[in-house]
């Protein structure tokens, strides 16, 4: 048994991806099994297996996962993000409200989405590399304000982006296009590139370095703060982006809300095998740990279960995700 | 021979594509000093791990105190009177000395902690072993050498039987390792069993009664230290003879041109006043004891820390450098004594250490990072430094304490500085490896390039330097050519209180 397993470990396939990601897929699996047994027991003959659930499971997962892998950048040097849901909200009320009311170009919309959250994500940055502050109480300070700063743009408004045949309304198609699931090309492709600036570039070396001794990298001759503030920016921004992929399946925001996307988010970093202490990130575990959450949220509602039940689980799995990743560390000691 | 304490046998230990230990023995008696020795990476410190419990062993047996034993904690290895003092204490700054040897344990007055009879305790501890700490004073003020003294005192305090001391000396003044030999003399007198880790050839021969030597993970033999020569005990180790002979006259020329005068550096209390020049292909000892202010000299110079005042002159230049990166752009190198906390990056392979300092060589169009380039030169610097790792990916985590030092040895190496700062650059080293670090040093400097080297150890200082300067107290005492140094001036200047 151990044998077979440390074989199955060593295969060239499990080397590539890591053993942690090879067991996510597999619980993906299970998961959807799982559904697919007890939905039509519990909710008498209603089936889990259709095309409309997995599309509704993808919507959740795409700004899940853009969340996830902006906060991975922060997680991977040490630090963390509590403020990317709030702000995610804050850019879709923003650049919706100058959509639907000052009626500007849904291209220039899109950009001020991103641009409001790279801008959370600089001054977050700032605060963090530059003047010290803890990551902790910087974002839960940003929380705030991005929650505060939407409302007052909104007047508390609620913010409607355009139904799907209005006109302005192609930024729809990122999300889906003819039922394809577009989105999840453009998540890939995002996931990619991340991966390469984690992986391949000098800032994703020094992010990672620092996670894991910033002294030391600073010995080096290297500007932590310049590396780490980037971190928090590439966080802000992809949290702009994930207001859009919010946006084009829900068309809805309100403005006061988001906190609780944040933990889904860090949820699907840890599950991935990003560790909490900095130093490792994976951002292919990051968008496999947002399908699971959003197939987890997808599967309580099925059931007939309320959103809560999402709230104990994600909480529940961020406890067990990150005392695993804790437990492998010592093992390793 | 005296009683046997301890006796490990067969001791068998891998970790992913390494065989740490492969069928290792090791017998302890009674009131014996038992030095371990080997090649960094040999397997000694793994062997001690596996013996109190922090690795769990794949095969052998261990028998102690007439029983079979294994320790699946180093709090069960502790409760049966096994104790390790490792070489990064573990300590509280902000506790008190008695409260830090009674941690976990405190002794109680209902619910409230009393202090009283801790000190007391701990008072009782240090008469035991006949030194002079007071008990109320806070662990963060005490020497590093004191506060090893407060571990001993807490392993003895547990009833020990086997004390293990793995690389106790590397971060010690002389008349700390004294006072600490002069307690392992008491321990020994009290029937101990004591085993001692050290790369430091003459403490081996003051100190021990046998030696085990271990190679590539095997015990090659046990010899008793007063019948054998340092030579034989090298020769065990690493298979051939080492010979080490000090420099005589300065290598450099007498027209070298100055690349680097530091002019009356001021920064905090350790660094008072100091002015130096480094010239071309020159290697500059830094002596003195420890907290003399060489390692702030360095550390400002390099712009680790503020500087209050001074200036720094490069190639004749003056050179603003606030940070370390100012002083990477300038050409300064700066390798630092404390390896875990300043060098190494515990969670990232031997590539991403080593070209850590001068990554931006190796970054194509786009910030990308060309790792054939940067993996060619990384195993380059492993085969020369003779770093033992099964492969370049390894996790420095991983890798012995001396391999760990190689590396960062090598990120300074590959950044391809024009003036290297190399703080006790051969701290934890075998004396094998040492060899190679000092050839080269030597390479280095006649390729041009200049070294100041901060040690403690005074035969290396004599051997590389070809100038020495010499602090105490954060002041600069005396300078020395190196054909007029001799072990007893350089001694005199870093005792003597301030300069003449
Ligand atoms: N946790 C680990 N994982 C993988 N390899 C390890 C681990 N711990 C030790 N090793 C390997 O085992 C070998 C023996 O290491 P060990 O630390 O015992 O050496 P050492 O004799 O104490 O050397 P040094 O003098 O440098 O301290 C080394 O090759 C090291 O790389
Ligand atoms: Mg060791």
């Amino acid at each position: 048994m151990k044998a077979a397993l440390q074989k199955f470990k060593n295969l060239r396939f499990v080397k590539l991806i890591g053993f942690n990601r090879v067991v996510l897929i597999l619980i993906i699996f299970l998961m959807y099994g799982f559904f697919t047994i007890l939905t039509p027991i519990l909710r008498n003959g209603s089936s889990f297996v259709n095309y409309n659930r997995v599309m509704s499971a993808l919507n959740y997962a795409y700004f899940i996962g853009f969340l996830g892998l902006g906060v991975t950048f922060v997680i991977a040097t040490g630090g963390i993000d509590f403020s990317i849901g709030p702000v995610m909200f804050c850019s879709a009320l923003i650049s919706g409200y100058c959509l639907t009311k000052f009626n500007l170009p849904l291209w220039f919309c899109i950009f001020i989405s991103i641009a409001v959250g790279a801008l959370f994500g600089s001054i977050g940055g700032y605060f963090v590399a530059f003047r010290h502050l803890p990551s902790f109480i910087t974002s839960m300070a940003l929380m705030q304000v991005a929650k505060g700063v939407g409302s007052i743009f909104t007047k508390t408004q609620s913010v409607t982006w355009p139904a799907a045949e209005a006109t302005s309304s192609w930024y729809r198609y990122l999300v889906k296009w003819n039922n394809l699931p577009t989105g999840f090309v453009i998540l890939c492709l995002v996931a990619a590139i991340c991966a390469v600036v984690l992986y391949k570039t000098r800032a994703g070396r020094y992010m990672l370095c620092l996670g894991s001794n910033k002294e030391a990298v600073r010995l080096s001759g290297v500007d932590t703060r310049r590396w780490e503030m980037l971190a928090y920016i590439l966080s802000g921004t992809l949290a702009g982006v994930a207001a859009i992929f919010y946006v084009g399946a829900y068309t809805t925001v309100q403005p006061g809300l988001g906190d609780t996307f944040n933990n889904e988010a860090i949820a699907a970093c840890v599950m991935g095998g990003t560790s909490m202490a900095g130093g490792s990130a994976s951002i292919l575990g990051t968008v496999i740990g947002a399908i699971i959450v959003a197939l987890m949220q997808e599967g309580i509602l099925a059931m007939g279960f309320t959103i809560s039940y999402q709230y104990v689980l994600t909480g529940l799995i961020v406890l067990g995700a990150v005392t695993a990743d804790i437990m492998s560390r010592k093992r390793r000691n | 021979m005296n009683e046997v304490i301890l006796t490990m046998e067969g001791i068998d230990k891998s970790f992913p594509g390494v065989h740490a230990l492969d069928h290792v023995s090791l017998e302890v008696a009674k009131g014996e000093v038992h030095a371990l020795m080997g090649e960094n990476g040999a397997g000694k410190s793994t062997l001690m791990k596996v013996l109190t419990g922090i690795y769990s062993r794949d095969a052998g047996s261990i028998v102690y105190d007439g029983r079979k034993v294994c320790f699946s904690s180093p709090r069960e290895a502790q409760a049966a009177g096994i104790v390790i003092v490792h070489q990064e204490l573990n300590m509280m700054g902000h506790l008190t000395v008695a409260q830090n040897i009674f941690i976990g344990r405190e002794h109680t007055r209902g619910f409230l902690i009393d202090d009283a009879q801790m000190n007391d305790a701990a008072r009782q501890l240090f008469r035991q072993l006949n030194i002079d700490i007071d008990p109320k004073e806070k662990m963060g003020r005490l020497t590093v050498g004191k506060q090893q003294m407060c571990e001993i005192a807490k392993a003895i305090s547990h009833e020990a039987k086997v004390i293990i001391f793995d690389e106790p000396s590397a971060a010690l003044t002389d008349t700390e390792i004294e006072q600490l030999f002069r307690i392992i003399r008491v321990l020994r007198n009290k029937q101990y069993g004591i085993v001692y880790i050290s790369h430091r050839m003459d403490e081996i021969k003051q100190i021990t009664d046998r030696v085990t030597v271990m190679r590539d993970g095997k015990t090659v033999g046990t010899l008793i230290t007063a019948q054998s020569s340092k030579d034989d005990i090298v020769r065990m180790m690493v298979g051939r003879v080492i010979f080490e002979k000090p420099k005589t006259v300065s290598h450099v020329p007498a027209d070298a041109p100055v690349v680097l005068k530091v002019a009356n550096l001021n920064a905090g209390r350790m660094v008072r006043d100091v002015s130096f020049e480094l010239r071309k292909g020159e290697i500059l000892g830094f002596s003195g004891l420890m907290g003399a202010g060489r390692t702030e000299t360095a550390r400002a110079v390099f712009g680790a820390d503020i500087k209050e005042s001074g200036e720094v002159f490069i190639n004749g230049k003056k050179v603003q450098i606030h940070s370390p990166q100012d002083a990477v752009r300038e050409g300064i190198g700066y390798l630092s004594e404390d390896r875990k906390r300043y060098g190494v990056v515990l969670k990232k392979n031997i590539v991403e250490n080593s070209t850590l300092a001068c990554l931006r060589r190796y970054v194509k169009r786009g910030d990308l990072i060309d790792s054939t380039a940067e993996r060619k030169d990384t195993t380059a610097y492993v085969a020369a430094l003779k770093t033992k790792t099964p492969g370049i990916e390894q996790l420095v985590m991983n890798l012995s304490g001396g391999n760990q030092q190689k590396v960062v040895v090598a990120k300074w190496l590959i950044s391809n500085s024009n003036i290297l700062i190399f703080d006790e650059p051969t701290r934890g080293i075998d004396v094998g490896a040492k060899q190679e670090i000092y050839e080269l040093m030597n390479l280095l400097v006649k390729e041009g390039k200049s070294i100041i080297m901060i040690s403690s150890e005074m035969p290396e200082i004599l051997r590389m330097s070809d100038r020495i300067i010499v602090m105490c107290e954060g002041r600069i005492t005396a300078e020395f050519d190196v054909a007029e140094a001799t072990q007893e001036k350089i001694m005199n200047a870093a005792t003597r209180d301030i300069a003449v």
